[in-house]
């Protein structure tokens, strides 16, 4: 089913998205290669959330929102054909939120919950190695490894979001969706986050919306623009924050509005 | 220009970045100018005005560092801004070794002898005004960003060359005819004539600037240096 020879983790085009009668995605093509970070910047309401969550068809529980266009995930599979489970795209799919939701359970729980309903630990003891490894590569295995069975929400917001990417990760998904993920983190938490979304590229596509323009030029090395539900400008990194195509482009990164 | 920063504090310092490269600027085209008369006139109150302007242009140049600095630090600039700063920094660089090799020149010229070959002192002159237009049509291309204009400065360094080398074949050939008049003054004309195309160079470096700040890349083409 994979197509190995995709360059592409995800590939879209003709994207539309309606909320009731309001347009909110205009007409948007976007690729997302393997094994890099890609963001999504633009002004508030230029619909980047929305646009994210087409690509693990979160958009589906909204009544209103109306989707179209074409989804490909490794070059052939089409996320939206009626024979694609959402569950079994999620597995592929991963997301992290803005505010970190883990749930009330102990922090062992958290992570281990997804491989447990995905089937993917054989035993106790390959479900401890998961566990272990998730919270590894997630950057915080050494901070809770003592206190496995504490409830989750008593961990600091840093913590705790770098446990939701752990429970992100514990399923490997292939592409990793980020709706602004450290807006309510410090300095530190956001560096050490950072770090992380530099390491799990080796092994993950990332995909990730942020206000911090700072943020985008660090961790990713593509970055699309939106602004109004179209897709303004899309390219290398470094390119957009030297010397991007379009003025819009530009006003917007060097902060100039209206 | 773009339009108007949201934040009025970072848009008043990128144009108070401006204003001082363009008094800079100011100042040493001012410079070169009276260097480039002093070759002729061996006045020696002009020559200690390239001294005395020098020292504004040191001080300018602080200025430009450490706001750049400051822009840099305070408020992290990307795309155009930040190419700006880049290039600030840069050109502000270019324009004090202009300054330094304008005060030298007219140091020098004052203490050639009256009796110095005139055709190779109206040499040394034109050499130096084709330096200094192309030197203001440089800085003129910086700050209309007129690309066009800065290539054709660009390319106006081959021609400064070509009369450097030719002016530095003369007066060795008239050494080796042994002109006392020329070799009494031993390497001050060579020293002279070097300065001119040295600031010809800087000329073309501030032209490579403005081609970076406008397209974001650097003009490929690399001519030999002299130095
Ligand atoms: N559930 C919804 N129902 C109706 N309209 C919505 C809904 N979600 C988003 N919209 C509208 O769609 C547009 C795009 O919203 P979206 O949340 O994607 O923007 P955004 O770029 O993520 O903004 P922000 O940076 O503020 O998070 C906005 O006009 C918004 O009001
Ligand atoms: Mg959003």
């Amino acid at each position: 089913m994979v197509d190995q020879n995709s360059n592409y983790a995800l590939q879209t085009s003709e994207v539309y998205v309606h909320y009731g009668k309001k347009m909110a995605i205009n007409n948007v093509a976007l690729n997302f290669p393997k094994n890099e970070v890609t963001s999504l910047i633009g002004p508030s309401g230029c619909g980047k959330s929305t646009f994210l969550r087409c690509l693990n068809r979160m958009n589906d529980v909204i009544d209103i929102c109306n989707v179209k266009g074409k989804f490909l995930l490794n070059g052939n599979v089409d996320i939206y054909s009626p024979d694609i489970q959402v569950e079994t795209l999620r597995e592929k799919v991963g997301m992290v939120f803005q505010k970190p939701n883990p749930f009330p359970k102990t922090i062992y729980e958290n992570v281990a919950y997804g491989p447990k309903i995905h089937g993917i630990a054989s035993s106790q003891n390959e479900l401890d190695e998961i566990v272990k490894d998730s919270l590894h590569r997630a950057g915080l295995y050494e901070e809770v490894k003592d206190r496995m069975e504490d409830i989750a929400t008593g961990l600091s917001g840093g913590q705790q979001q770098r446990l939701c990417i752990a429970r992100a990760i514990a399923i490997r998904p292939e592409i990793i969706l980020m709706d602004e993920p450290c807006s309510a983190l410090d300095p530190i938490a956001t560096a050490k986050i950072e770090d992380l979304i530099n390491e799990l590229k080796e092994n993950y596509t990332i995909i990730i919306v942020t206000h911090s323009m700072s943020q985008a030029s660090r961790v990713s090395s593509k970055t699309a623009f939106f602004h109004l539900g179209n897709l303004v400008e899309y390219g290398e990194t470094g390119k957009i924050f030297t010397k991007p195509d379009k003025e819009q482009t530009n006003d917007y990164i060097t902060g100039r509005f209206g | 220009m773009e339009t108007a920063h949201t934040d009025k504090n970072f848009e008043q310092k990128l144009n108070h970045l401006t204003d001082n490269l363009i008094k800079m600027s100011n100042i040493v085209e001012k410079q070169i100018e009276i260097a480039v008369n002093v070759i002729k006139s061996k006045d020696s109150s002009d020559a200690q005005t390239t001294q005395n302007l020098d020292e504004q242009v040191d001080e300018v140049e602080r200025d430009v560092r450490d706001l750049s600095f400051e822009i840099m630090t305070l408020h992290r600039p990307v795309a155009s801004d930040l190419r700006l700063v880049f290039t600030a920094l840069k050109v502000s660089k270019e324009l004090e070794r202009m300054g330094d090799h304008s005060r030298n020149l007219a140091k020098r010229a004052i203490s050639i002898s009256s009796s110095f070959d005139e055709d190779l002192t109206d040499q040394m002159h034109n050499l130096g005004k084709g330096v200094q237009k192309m030197v203001n049509q440089t800085l003129e291309s910086f700050f209309k960003k007129d690309e066009v204009q800065a290539r054709i400065s660009w390319n106006q360094d081959a021609e400064i060359d070509r009369q450097y080398k030719s002016l530095l074949s003369d007066l060795i050939e008239r050494m080796h005819n042994k002109q006392t008049s020329v070799v009494d003054e031993g390497t001050k004309p060579i020293l002279i004539a070097k300065s001119l195309e040295r600031i010809g160079d800087h000329a073309t470096n501030i032209a490579e600037e403005v081609i970076f700040n406008i397209t974001g890349h650097y003009i490929d083409l690399k001519k030999s240096d002299f130095e």
